[in-house]
């Protein structure tokens, strides 16, 4: 008599990974051979985890076609399943697996997209935050401006692309997609929740780097520094005020005065 | 009774809520008792969540959860359980329910309420989670009785039995999901009259009604819980048989794939009440007699 946890694990590789040889053994016939029985189960499992996926990704199934698509997601559930129960969760490592998948080669900018369609159902469902009022940093001392750390909006990814992802997912708004030219050059995009809608718009090279580099947790000196190297003509002052007006910050911080693993900053 | 105190004042049937209806309901608050959601899509933030609680502002709402896992020998994922407790204390629900399954193992959470083989060793591990669940919830659950398409070798104990020493053991109450009770008894050649029988009438908090589909797997007719289309007529018989028995019940209507339009819910809703009618007044006119 197996252990409840035998079975579970052994249901659990007929279901993912392909060999359902040790379930059947706990199952009954009934009529219906086992191998039978887990396949009702296996294409539940299968057809409901696409779907979840499909939702999230319907620019990249317009891509490849819904069997093709049908044919990636079938191979993703079984090397990366979902790890909990909120399906809305579900799919953050869609995009790698299919800049790996081989049959995907030929559309370098598929997973690039893939990004981008992740990035805006992680906006959908990011925590609620609330934005700081642009007179919270205007109290910061000088001193300690450029270790100040800014905390970004939990809905926003800054996501950088080699290809026009931005125009290949808008002409798959349509029913009729006007064609993209590949050679039109990249994007660098912010995607986040406005209200309760998902938005994304072009950044500027420096702002992007200045954003990037803040949501990675630079402080404003190594953010600073990202900025100016994307763009000599950057404008602190003028950054800082339009980060404040497009509510991103939620919270000011500093990084630690001598921590060697910081980004570099002046202290006395 | 744990339910009807939860949902005094509403009419006792309720219907699903899915993202296709939720601007309707919104906008055009439909004549329902109640409206049952499934947990885990309102476990994020955003907009999905403050839809939520401005629908619980006007009427009781039903958390029903697919996420716990009450049977995954692996332990229950503290950290979901937690989630789940802190909706629950923004909601205050009418209703919190889960289900007599698992769908967790190796750390991969596999889409489906899965079958458990019911033994002692499984009775025990499922009582243990129930009563962490409740103590975490601070309430106690009602636990639905799922569909299933396999038995196995060694389960010694029947599906209607494990419930009730469940529900003995923990304090729990029960979801009869009569279409589940459906689909499993005819499944595996069994009654679904007896095994309604066998439930006990004083912890059934709950009634949900589905539709299924007949789909043929090497020749062999298969029911599958696909809640993709109207009651059948068998199950609506054994909604009137349960009625009879139990005296009503909060009762749902539930439909997941191939969505149809709100009004077709509605009217699927409208029997159910006229089956609670004819219950009540079947009841009136006996005591009458009495």
């Amino acid at each position: 008599m197996p252990s409840l946890r035998e079975v579970e694990s052994d249901l659990r590789l007929a279901l993912l990974g392909g060999d359902d040889a040790p379930a059947r053994a706990w199952i009954r016939g009934d009529g219906l051979a086992p191998a039978a029985r887990l396949a009702i189960y296996r294409h539940h499992v299968v057809t409901t985890l696409t779907a979840a996926l499909q939702a999230v990704f319907p620019v990249v199934c317009r891509l490849v076609d819904e069997r093709f698509f049908a044919y990636a997601t079938d191979r993703y559930i079984r090397v990366d399943p979902p790890s909990g129960p909120c399906l809305f969760e579900y799919g953050a490592g869609f995009a790698d697996f299919l800049a790996e998948f081989p049959p995907c080669r030929s559309l370098p900018y598929l997973a690039d997209v893939a990004r981008l369609e992740w990035a805006m159902q992680r906006a959908l469902h990011a925590p609620d935050a609330s934005p700081l009022p642009i007179r919270a940093i205007q109290g910061v001392a000088p001193d300690l401006a450029a270790s100040l750390t800014i905390t970004i909006e939990p809905s926003v990814t800054l996501l950088p692309s080699r290809y026009p992802i931005d125009r290949i997912w808008h002409a798959n708004q349509t029913a009729e997609p006007e064609p993209v030219n590949l050679a039109d050059g990249g994007a660098r995009l912010e995607i986040r929740r406005y209200g309760d809608a998902v938005v994304f718009c072009k950044l500027e090279p420096a702002a992007f780097a200045f954003r990037h580099a803040l949501a990675r947790g630079a402080d404003l000196a190594a953010a600073t520094a990202e900025a100016l190297a994307a763009d000599p003509s950057f404008d602190l002052g003028s950054a800082l005020v339009t980060l404040f007006r497009d509510g991103l910050p939620i919270a000011l911080g500093h990084t630690p005065p001598t921590s060697g693993g910081a980004p570099c900053h002046s202290q006395p | 009774m744990i339910s009807a105190s939860g949902l005094a004042g509403a009419g006792l049937v309720g219907i699903g809520l899915r993202a296709p209806h939720l601007a309707e309901i919104i906008a055009t608050p439909p004549p329902i008792g109640w409206l049952e959601v499934h947990t885990e899509n309102y476990l994020g933030g955003g907009a999905a969540p403050r839809a939520l609680a401005r629908i619980r502002s006007e009427r009781a709402i039903s958390l029903h959860g697919v996420g716990l896992s009450l049977g995954s020998a692996e332990g229950l994922d503290r950290a979901h359980l937690a989630r789940v407790v802190e909706l629950n204390r923004r909601i205050e629900p009418a209703l919190v329910s889960e289900h007599l399954s698992w769908s967790s193992a190796g750390g991969a959470y596999l889409n489906h309420l899965l079958p458990l083989p019911y033994t002692e060793e499984s009775l025990a591990l499922v009582a243990a989670h129930v009563t962490r669940a409740q103590e975490a919830l601070g309430r106690p659950l009602l636990v639905e009785n799922p569909s299933s398409y396999l038995r196995f070798q060694h389960s010694p104990i029947p599906e209607p039995q494990f419930l009730a020493e469940l529900a003995r053991r923990t304090g729990c109450a029960l979801l009869c999901d009569l279409n589940n009770v459906f689909v499993s008894c005819r499944n595996f050649d069994q009654d679904p009259a007896a095994y309604l029988d066998e439930l006990p009438a004083s912890a059934i908090g709950e009634i949900h009604l589905a539709g299924h589909a007949r789909n043929e797997a090497d020749g062999h007719i298969i029911l599958i819980d696909d809640h993709g289309s109207r009651v059948s007529d068998e199950v609506w018989a054994l909604y009137a048989r349960a009625l009879e028995r139990l005296g009503p019940r909060p009762t749902l209507i539930e439909w997941d794939t191939d969505i149809p339009a709100l009004v077709v819910l509605l009217d699927e809703a409208r029997h159910a009440e006229a089956a609670i009618g004819r219950c009540v007044a079947a009841r009136g006119s006996r005591a009458v007699a009495a």
